[in-house]
């Protein structure tokens, strides 16, 4: 399995960190192992057909800031020049327009390459329009990190739960919400709970994504899409931010033993995002920077599921998990052929 | 229909049993029984009684057999499943404003009970209140939804709802 990696931000890292944690893993399952050919960074990038080794692609981008020696213009030239069977899509997200991540995945779709994102940009405006581009090309398409990054919600849903009815799924799909209301629930105003969430790292330095309920609003919209199998955009959903949650309004909920949880919920009819009264004690109403989803089936009931929502190595586990997952698909194949 | 009905009987031993057991011929389920001795009224004690029953022929015939077994009936009625809801307003707005909200959402939606809470006014005017409501249908609280939901748009109210 030859892997192109686009992005080698903080997730591009952690999953070169993750190649070489689970090395033996993929050699004793597999047979063989997996190598990464190339990787792109904003501006330039590492090409090797017989392999890159992830050790030294962290170490040159620890020392320099960049992962590759050559800088390039147009990415789709360099996806071009590389033999591979996978694209790893971890670029910067863009909400608005999908950015360069929307055009590789695109790219290489359209070129019949399998391909892993946790973008949630080109998944939240054209998630129809590249499932129907893998599908036309019969490629795998796999974005379990775009959601809740180490909580496995999407597979769950698609393989475990795979039998059931499912009326809807809500659930906290935001770390940084998460923490701040945290931090109100123990006193501290909004406005120092997002300064404590940028100092911590948790918020961007405009965190306008994160506080009005996009971020959350990209989930909600995949989650739809590939859950659901409704056709929705990011223009779609319903959303209130928690900039107006004030000191006062987290101490009236407590004091009904109440918190309040910026909460998105999917189901054949609704798709919102917005703060609601969580009772103390509720799988939702947890605390930090966790997600959680509660996934409502006909059959099993209400299944809870939490984990971090992002991080470095916890959205490589995502990751992993898809790249297992095209991997076996592919093992199965192959041996479906040998059997016919 | 699920019945709630408060009887009287005399106090004296076996009479809890002889005032239960017609709701079994009757092909009733008992769901739950308050047997109260501190309530004695003319040497009687008093039974809370909640129970299913089919429809109102049985009811009929069980309060003919409580009559012929000296049960007294103090108070009998039907019971039904109400839907709660915790509502939280934040904005700038009057209590009366809430008020009128709940009156006017009252002329079309049946509620059990509202109870409204007020955090006091802070520096910028800004309030916030907590509206527990119970109401007598999923639909009814479905349109208390959507009309405290289109209500707090129009007013610029940042509406939070219970899970």
């Amino acid at each position: 399995m030859r892997i192109l990696i686009s992005g080698f931000g903080t997730v591009g890292q952690g999953f070169a960190e993750a190649m070489i944690l689970r090395r033996n893993f993929f050699q004793e399952r597999y047979g063989k192992d997996l190598t990464i050919v190339c990787v792109m960074d904003s501006s330039t990038f590492a090409l090797d057909q017989s392999g890159l080794c992830p050790a030294e692609l962290l170490e040159r981008k620890k020392s320099t800031g960049k992962v590759g020696t050559e800088r390039y213009q147009d990415p789709l030239k360099v996806m071009d020049s590389v033999e591979y069977d996978l694209l790893v899509e971890v670029s910067p997200t863009d909400i608005k327009t999908g950015g360069a991540g929307l055009k590789n995945i695109r790219h290489a779709l359209g070129a019949g390459k399998d391909v892993i994102t946790v973008n949630k940009g080109p998944l939240a405006l054209k998630f129809c329009e590249l499932v129907a581009l893998a599908k036309k090309n019969n490629c795998k398409f796999r974005f379990e990190g775009s959601v809740g990054g180490a909580m496995p919600i999407i597979n769950l849903c698609r393989e475990n739960l795979v039998g059931e009815n499912i009326s809807s799924i809500r659930g906290i799909l935001n770390g940084t919400c998460n923490f701040i209301l945290t931090k109100m629930d123990n006193g501290q105003s909004f406005e120092q709970a997002l300064k404590e969430a940028q100092q911590m790292g948790y918020a961007e330095t405009d965190p306008t994504n994160d506080i009005e309920g996009y971020d959350s609003a990209c989930k909600v919209v995949i989650l739809a899409n590939s859950l659901f199998k409704r056709n929705v955009a990011f223009s779609d959903v319903s959303i209130t931010g928690i900039t107006a949650i004030s000191s006062e309004a987290i101490s009236l909920a407590a004091s009904n033993n109440m918190v309040i949880r910026l909460i998105g919920e999917v189901s054949n009819d609704k798709l919102e995002v917005a703060p609601r009264l969580v009772p103390k004690g509720h799988p939702l109403s947890i605390t930090g920077t966790l997600n959680a989803a509660q996934v409502v089936t006909d059959l099993a009931g209400p299944i809870t599921i939490s984990g971090r929502g992002a991080g470095k190595i916890e959205t490589a586990s995502a990751i992993m998990s898809d790249l297992v997952s095209i991997m076996d698909d592919r093992k199965g194949r192959e041996g479906r052929c040998l059997n016919q | 229909m699920m019945v709630n009905a408060q009887i009287y009987v005399k106090d004296l031993p076996g009479r809890l049993v002889e005032s239960l057991e017609p709701i079994s011929l009757v092909n009733g389920n008992i769901v739950g029984v308050v047997h109260d001795r501190e309530q004695i009224v003319n040497q009687r004690i008093c039974i809370d009684v909640t129970f299913e029953i089919k429809g109102n022929h049985e009811l009929d015939q069980l309060k003919d057999i409580w009559k012929s077994r000296d049960v007294l009936i103090a108070k009998i009625g039907s019971v039904y499943k109400t839907y709660t809801m915790e509502y939280m307003l934040v904005g700038k707005f009057k209590a009366s404003f809430v008020e009128s909200l709940i009156d006017k959402a009252s002329k079309a939606i049946h509620f059990e009970s509202v109870d409204v809470n007020y955090s006091s006014k802070n520096a910028s005017s800004a309030r916030t209140a907590m509206i527990s409501a119970e109401l007598i249908s999923e639909d009814d609280l479905k349109r208390f939804d959507a009309f405290l939901m289109n209500a707090c748009k129009k007013s610029k109210i940042v509406y939070i709802r219970g899970i």
